[in-house]
């Protein structure tokens, strides 16, 4: 007697994001096992991440290399200059590139972190003397060349540089790695005199010795970020008399480029993964949660594997903490939303993005450091250039992993996604050679009356929905679902797969 | 003519026996000494002398009476100077009563001795030293009567004292004892008898006992070290007293600092440099000004301390020196009543010798006065006969008067004793 086919809805796949740390078979299926080049839509939808377009017209000074930071100087004045850095050399602007190295100053390394505070804009790199701008000077200067500057020397050539509190702070020196400078009150010139001091924690480590990685300010508080611990400095508006609040040992900071404010967090990577203060201002404790639980193992990895810098960015208009390994051209985005159960972030992949720098400019808009040049975060390709969007589910067994089940239908559910091609692929028990089948999505470009002609297109509502029916082969007791595609001017978001599946025999 | 000194000399033994005033005497001889050859010749001129003065002979006689008063007279004026013997009993003069009053009334030297073994002795230069060796006899000066060896304790010898006598022989003005140099470079004589005159004046010599020079020097010593304390420079003991101040103190600035230093540690903060607080933290800064404020109160402390000690050595030296007379001031304290004894002593022994000086000047102003009546009655008798002489006599009876032949007679006188001594001079050939 045949069987009735039993459907199996996966509404909103991937909604939790990615997840291998789990066993695919006891998984959600709202986790997914791949989901690249993906982002969770504001509809809670697995959807093709946006991409990049190159706003630099002439890069000239950069010449193949790739912008290593960029920063947007603003002052009172409404003055504002965007500045970056690559090809060791101090460039601004976004069009047309401009080399804005002081004369006279050799550069050979571009992991500049550049900080806006107070009117001028500075940048640190370790070894190097600090270089400042303001539109007083209308130029960038070596610190010490600078008119009013005073105590800059060799002890404040730190890599990790903080405006906060009202001052600058600088640490992650070449032969000193356990002390803080902090400049004089509201003036990040001068580092002698006034209110300006340093303190020397090597003393508080936690474990006995670490290394200085990064510093942040957060509630109230310095916090100072070691390669394996963290100490927190409580009082730090008046830094000669903050005291340490609390100390951490066993998580630390793996770079500085890493650490982004989210408003209500602070977001870092250790060595074990993303991890974040809770703001608990009535508790005055600073919970730890680790918000890469799901793909802990892959950003270890990646970890490992990293030989060049680490980039970051917390975008709250995408909703987003980007952190890009560029030696491995890997980007992970964390969904800020919101977090699972296990505290964690949902969590995609950006691979091959070729994105070397971020800033998010006063007015929201994401800027991206390429080797192009300066990019905006718009549009659905990478500077006119496609990249695939991946989504595999985990393994599936439908609450009987003792069971036989045949595919037979794989309908999915897409929204957008005009013109593209819809790889849809299975497996069965953790094969991985899929079988595919494909289908292009007819045009789904938006229609609005008034502004579409008519014929032209089709007035809907919003963005259109493609639903397809794909007939699929084999049986296994597990199932592995997926969909790729190539995302080229257009989004697309996964709204849902239905399967319809008929359960078999016990194995 | 011959002269009788016998009657003379019996006129005058009858007064006084042994005074020999015969200057003449001697003259004559030695002119009939070397007449000797010639005395034939001699005595033809004497007998023709003798001739001539017999007739004057009154004459003669009242001149020689005159004479002789005037040689006593001018006897009595020697001899109330030089002295003389009368009845074998030996009259001094005024130059020997004078010598004698002198003699008596010179200063006579004493020593006082005070119980506790101290001397004080006073002589002339000159006069033999004092330095006999005192028994019992707290005053010892002549006249006074000797004590007897069982005297009142109190005037005992104390122990030592022959250590003083020692000293006391030693000659006046000499120091005894080595000149060591002390600790503190300075020197102090191990024993030191007083300074004392060396001229014919008044010597003066006190000399305490072993046991007050012993403390005396001590005091001394010790005056002379608070001095010379007092005129150290004060920094080296400002220090001393700041070192000292700052080690009681740093015991608690220790703890202090360590327990910031646990604060600090505990906070993380120890190893915080402010710019605004010195390159420390607050609590560091204020820990270190309230140091250095201590530091600041101990030097003031110290310089203050020293400063009253330098008062306070200069006046425990002041104190250490009037001690140290204290031995020399009571000596001359208790000397006070030997020499006010000895005054006592001096006064009778002046006015012995003064009471024995009038006495004698009064025997002398007797016998003057008795020697000058007796030359007054003398020369009277001569004048009266030399008077008689030339006075014409008249006789009461008769009414005749006979003309005074005294200057005949002294006319033939002259010539009988210029032929007389023509012959003579002849006789001995001097005159042709």
């Amino acid at each position: 007697m045949a069987q009735e086919l039993q459907s199996i809805n996966l509404v909103a796949p991937a909604f939790k994001g990615v997840n291998t740390e789990d066993s695919p078979l006891a998984q959600d299926p709202s986790f997914a096992e791949i989901a690249d080049n993906a982002v969770i839509d504001k509809r809670g939808r697995i959807a093709a991440r946006k991409g990049h377009t190159v706003i630099t017209t002439n890069k000239t000074v950069l010449g193949t290399d790739s912008l290593r930071a960029i920063k947007e100087f603003r002052d009172d004045a409404g003055n504002t200059k965007v500045f970056s850095v690559g090809n060791n050399k101090i460039i601004s602007g976004t069009a047309t590139l401009v080399d804005e190295t002081p004369a006279g100053y050799s550069i050979n390394a571009d992991n500049w972190k550049l900080v806006d505070f107070n009117g001028r804009i500075y940048m640190f790199q370790r070894g190097f003397e600090p270089l400042v701008y303001d539109n007083t000077s209308g130029a960038v200067e070596a610190m010490s060349d600078h008119t009013h500057s005073s105590g800059v020397t060799s002890a404040i050539y730190g890599n990790e540089v903080l405006a906060a509190y009202g001052r600058l702070w600088t640490a992650d020196f070449t032969a000193n790695k356990s002390t803080i400078y902090w400049s004089d009150l509201l003036n990040g010139i001068h580092w002698t005199g006034g209110s300006s001091g340093n303190i020397d924690i090597s003393k508080v480590w936690p474990d006995g010795y670490d290394e200085i990685v990064a510093l942040a300010a957060h509630n109230n508080a310095l916090i100072i970020f070691g390669k394996h611990s963290i100490i927190v400095y409580d009082g730090a508006t008046s830094p000669a008399s903050m005291t340490l609040a609390d100390t951490v040992a066993g998580i630390g900071c793996v770079n500085r480029d890493t650490v982004q404010y989210t408003g209500t967090d602070l977001l870092f990577l250790s060595h074990t993964g993303l991890k974040s203060f809770g703001r608990t201002i009535q508790e005055k404790s600073m919970p730890i949660s680790s918000l890469s639980g799901n793909i802990t193992k892959d950003i270890i990895a990646a970890l490992q594997n990293e030989t060049q810098f680490f980039r970051s960015i917390y975008s709250p208009e995408e909703g987003f903490y980007l952190l890009t390994f560029t030696g491995q051209d890997m980007t992970y985005c964390f969904d800020v939303r919101g977090t699972l159960e296990n505290g964690s972030y949902r969590v995609t992949r950006w691979p091959s993005t070729t994105f070397s720098s971020f800033t998010r400019l006063d007015d929201g808009t994401l800027y991206i450091g390429t080797s192009n040049g300066i990019s905006t975060h718009t549009g659905y390709s990478d500077n006119n250039v496609s990249y695939r969007f991946k989504y595999y589910s985990p393994s599936l067994t439908f609450g009987d992993s003792s069971r036989v089940k045949i595919l037979k239908k794989l309908k999915p559910t897409l929204v957008g996604a005009n013109n593209a091609t819809v790889f849809m692929k299975w497996a069965y028990d953790f094969d991985t050679t899929y079988a595919t089948a494909e289908f292009t999505v007819g045009t789904q470009i938006t229609g609005f009356y008034g502004e579409s002609e008519y014929t032209t297109v089709e007035f809907t509502g919003g963005q259109l929905t493609n639903q397809r029916s794909l007939n699929t082969t084999g049986y296994g007791t597990s199932v592995q679902v997926g969909l790729e595609s190539e995302i080229d001017g257009s989004s697309l978001s996964l709204q849902e797969i239905n399967v319809m599946a008929l359960i078999g025999k016990l194995l | 003519m011959v002269v009788n000194n016998s009657g003379v000399g019996a006129l005058g033994s009858g007064q006084g026996s042994g005074i020999t005033n015969d200057p003449s005497t001697s003259g004559f001889g030695q002119f009939l000494g070397g007449a000797a050859d010639v005395l034939g010749g001699l005595l033809g001129g004497v007998q023709q002398i003798g001739s001539a003065i017999s007739p004057a002979m009154p004459a003669i006689a009242g001149s020689l009476l005159t004479k002789e008063a005037y040689d006593r007279l001018s006897d009595i004026g020697t001899q109330s100077l030089t002295g003389v013997t009368v009845d074998g009993q030996r009259v001094p003069g005024a130059m020997e009563v004078a010598e004698r009053g002198q003699r008596e009334s010179q200063f006579r030297p004493f020593t006082v001795t005070t119980p506790t073994g101290s001397m004080f002795s006073a002589r002339m230069g000159g006069q033999p030293s004092m330095g006999q060796p005192v028994t019992t006899m707290p005053v010892t000066s002549p006249g006074f009567a000797v004590p007897s060896p069982t005297a009142p304790p109190s005037m005992m010898l104390p122990p030592g004292m022959d250590q003083l006598f020692q000293m006391q022989r030693m000659p006046t003005g000499v120091m005894k004892g080595d000149i060591k140099p002390v600790q503190d470079g300075r020197y102090y004589p191990t024993a030191m008898a007083q300074q004392q005159p060396t001229t014919g004046g008044l010597e003066v010599g006190m000399t305490l006992s072993p046991q007050e020079q012993a403390l005396q020097q001590q005091l001394l010593g010790g005056a002379g070290g608070f001095f010379g304390q007092a005129v150290q420079p004060t920094q080296a003991r400002e220090q001393a007293i700041f070192e000292r101040m700052r080690a009681a103190q740093r015991p608690e600035e220790e703890r202090q600092r360590l327990a910031l230093e646990e604060r600090l540690a505990g906070q993380g903060r120890l190893g915080v440099s402010s710019a605004a607080y010195g390159g420390a933290t607050p609590e560091m800064l204020a820990m270190a000004t309230a140091q250095e404020e201590a530091r600041n109160r101990s030097m003031l402390g110290a310089m203050q301390q020293a400063q009253a000690e330098q008062m306070q050595q200069a006046g425990l030296g002041q104190q250490f020196l009037g001690a140290g007379y204290v031995p020399q001031s009571q000596l001359l304290a208790a000397a006070q009543p030997g020499i006010q004894q000895q005054q006592l002593a001096q006064q009778a022994q002046q006015f012995g010798t003064g009471l024995f000086g009038e006495t004698m000047m009064s025997g002398l102003e007797a016998r003057l006065l008795a020697e000058q009546a007796r030359a007054n009655l003398l020369g009277g008798v001569g004048s009266n006969v030399l008077a008689g002489m030339f006075t014409p006599q008249v006789n009461k009876v008769t009414g005749v008067t006979t003309p005074a032949g005294g200057l005949g007679d002294l006319g033939g006188l002259f010539g009988g004793i210029g032929e007389g001594l023509g012959e003579i001079g002849r006789a001995i050939g001097i005159i042709d």
